[in-house]
């Protein structure tokens, strides 16, 4: 049976002691009369001796004051089993492990670091107690303070319903080493896709076309029902919709032993989110409305950018939209989007001086750059579609 | 409302407190003929005479020592240290004798002295005669600590300091001395522990202590032309600290930056920061900035001193980490 270490009475009238340090860990072999630990009386301090040998099984009060005859620790054969000490001094909770060099405040510190590299939440107190009080949960806020530290005002936005943090990255300075960003999921996702999508023959053709009326006609619909917020990606979405109908060979997938010719036109959306790309559907375009592709669009838009979109808002897309407009690129060639046909690249609205009746004039103008699968289209349907798609956005009313 | 110097509201409360009150003396090495080094005591030889303006010889702790003697007797003399660099040969008497004597005589004995003295950088005086150390005097029990930055401020502490019955550390800044501010036409004492707040604002609670006072203030001018609203607070009395009206300015602005010319590591502004963090932990938006002189010994060449100690730009900058537009 495992011998009790008691804390012995070193001197008359003495109470109890402050244990200051083992000079044993657990687990070590102790000879009978060797010096186990360090203790201060109102006295001295001084070594206590082993009182038996064996191995130190057990120690109960690493650090702190213990009153006189309480057990300490417990000496015995390796691998007995340790009865339950009583009742631990208080100062037992809050005790550190015993000898602590600097060499182990050190690794503490690092490992203190690295774990909140990995799944803890930078946030201040403040963002904090504001997140609690109104039960927000800071994992789905993103932060804009220093190191992406979620701040108060992160916690107000993100119940204000708003958008997130604009995309504004905290500047960080480089360590001067290289990082290494781990692939996440949504990465490799992108990364295989991609890979397969660049072994397809493909082909690109390219239209500029003239937005002055879509952009009166966004400005209109948003004067009439200010909260819908219409965009020119939802009349973009409409119209490819209303174009892939019309020439069903685009809206199309390419199969070992057949084209398939889709039923209708589930538009995807290319997404800035802050995990990756990603591309909602939106479903049936050409049946909505354009108030209804809005509504959808800022639903898939919105879950997309808090990493909360659903398997099934990913999937069944037959053609892709990709938007830099927004950037100042004026055309840029996209990557096909397996197993879908055909994707369109969207550069920005800019005014440009272009001919019209003989006579120069400055108009809105976007560039629209197609890539098609060669293997499902041919290049002369692909212009038709393209064609289309340039005179339904000069002139809207034509996808009615 | 009449308009003082910082050196003159300093003799004026002296003198003051010597016209209406015989039991007040000041004492000091060349206070008397040369009116110390500083002009800060000029005339009052004339005024008071050798008896209540007292020259004493170039020991520190010989005139702590005999002022403390002088308190304990009934008197309220006010010891004059040149330089508060010379503290350290004093701080024996100051330290383990002023402090101490009230607690260890059961209250039976009071020590109503104040030790008046100055220091900072700002005109090369080089490693030993520019020092704020002003934390070793808070950091002892038994000591009020006092540390006016204004006209108006230092006349109205210095009356409270010398009639508390308790020993006060009483620090001026050097470069204030000049600095003139409207004053009551009556001396109004101001209570020792409490702060004033300078300046209100939202975004950012300046501490500062000193000449960082006004260094923060002009600060806290350029933040708003970026749109940031600066606080400012002096706490003006270091011990006891009003810790209410600077943790309620912090719960406000939620973000707080400590200022003072002494260095950073360990200094007054590290007792600041402490107090801000516990008290008002689930306010703060932002880490404490602290602002101070760097860990060095105060170079002589003007440049280098300039580098050291901290200013206007210092403090803008850490107002800006605060907020996050750093």
């Amino acid at each position: 049976m495992a011998t009790e270490v008691i804390l012995p009475r070193l001197g008359q009238g003495m109470e109890s002691g402050t244990i200051v340090r083992w000079l044993k860990a657990e687990g070590e072999s102790v000879q009978k009369g060797e010096p186990l630990f360090e203790l201060d009386t109102d006295k001295v301090t001084q070594e206590v001796e082993a009182e038996a040998a064996g191995v130190l099984l057990k120690i109960a009060v690493s650090e702190g004051e213990v009153p006189v005859g309480q057990t300490v620790a417990f000496i015995g054969a390796e691998g007995e089993d340790v009865p339950e000490v009583a009742a631990a001094a208080p100062e037992e909770e809050a005790a550190p492990s015993p000898p602590q060099t600097a060499e182990a405040t050190v690794e503490v510190q690092e490992e203190a670091a690295v774990a909140s590299g990995n799944g803890r939440i930078k946030a201040s107190p403040l963002a904090r107690r504001i997140a609690r009080e109104r039960g927000i949960e800071l994992a789905r806020i993103r932060g804009t303070g220093p190191d992406g530290r979620i701040v108060a005002e992160d916690v107000e936005r993100a119940e204000a319903g708003g958008p997130s943090a604009p995309a504004a990255a905290p500047v960080r300075l480089p360590t001067g080493e290289v990082e290494r960003l781990p692939l996440s999921n949504v990465r490799k996702t992108i990364a295989r896709r991609l890979t397969e999508a660049w072994r397809i023959p493909v082909f690109q053709l390219q239209a500029s076309a003239d937005m002055t009326r879509v952009n009166a006609l966004v400005a209109r619909l948003r004067e009439r029902d200010p909260d819908v917020r219409i965009t020119v990606t939802d009349v973009l979405t409409k119209v490819c919709a209303q174009a892939l109908m019309r020439h069903r060979e685009v809206n199309a997938e390419f199969t070992e032993d057949a084209i398939l010719l889709h039923p209708s036109a589930n538009v995807g959306l290319a997404v800035a989110a802050p995990q990756g790309l990603v591309v909602p559907v939106v479903r049936s375009a050409e049946r909505l409305s354009l108030t209804e592709i809005a509504g959808v669009r800022a639903d898939l838009v919105g879950r997309g950018r808090e990493n909360k979109l659903r398997a099934e808002d990913l999937q069944g897309g037959t053609f892709t939209i990709s938007n830099l407009g927004m950037y100042a690129v004026e055309s840029f060639t996209a990557v096909l989007n397996p197993p879908q046909a055909a994707i369109v690249a969207v550069g920005a609205t800019e005014d440009r001086v272009v001919p019209i009746d003989g006579e120069t004039a400055v108009r809105p103008m976007v560039t629209l750059t197609c890539t098609f699968d060669h293997r499902a289209v041919d290049g002369a349907p692909a212009a038709a579609f393209l064609q289309t798609l340039k005179e339904s956005l000069e002139d809207p009313g034509l996808a009615l | 409302m009449p308009e003082l110097t910082y050196r003159e509201a300093v003799r004026d409360a002296l003198s003051t407190a010597m016209r209406q009150d015989d039991d007040v003396f000041i004492m000091g090495e060349d206070i008397a003929e040369m009116g110390g080094s500083m002009g800060v005591t000029a005339g009052m030889l004339d005024e008071f005479g050798k008896e209540r303006v007292r020259n004493t010889p170039i020991s520190e702790m010989a005139l702590a020592g005999a002022a403390i003697g002088a308190a304990m007797q009934g008197m309220r003399p006010v010891a004059e240290i040149m330089y508060e660099d010379f503290l350290t040969l004093a701080a024996e008497q100051v330290v383990n004798q002023a402090a101490k004597l009230r607690y260890m005589s059961g209250g039976q004995l009071t020590v109503p002295v104040v030790f008046r003295t100055q220091g900072g950088a700002g005109w090369s005086p080089g490693a030993q005669h520019a020092q704020q150390l002003e934390a070793w005097f808070v950091h002892i029990p038994g000591l009020k600590v006092v540390f006016a930055s204004t006209p108006e401020d230092v006349r109205g502490l210095l009356w409270s300091a010398i009639y508390d019955d308790n020993p006060v550390v009483f620090f001026e800044h050097r470069t204030l001395y000049p600095i003139k501010g409207n004053v009551p036409q009556e001396i109004e004492p101001i209570p020792i522990g409490r702060a004033r707040v300078h300046r209100e604002g939202e975004d950012v609670t300046v501490i500062a202590t000193g000449r960082l006072v006004h260094e923060s203030l002009k600060a806290a001018e350029e933040a708003e032309a970026d749109g940031i609203s600066v606080e400012v607070v002096d706490p003006r009395t270091l011990q006891p600290l009003d810790e209410e009206t600077i943790v309620s300015s912090v719960k406000k602005t939620n973000r707080a930056v400590v200022a003072h010319e002494a260095v950073t590591r360990m200094g007054f502004g590290a007792e600041v920061a402490a107090v801000l963090q516990y008290q008002a932990f689930d306010w703060l938006d932002a880490p404490i900035e602290r602002v101070g002189a760097k860990f060095s010994p105060l170079p002589f060449a003007p440049v280098m001193e300039n580098f050291v100690v901290p200013h206007a730009d210092e403090v803008l900058a850490a107002i800006k980490r605060t907020v996050g537009k750093a």
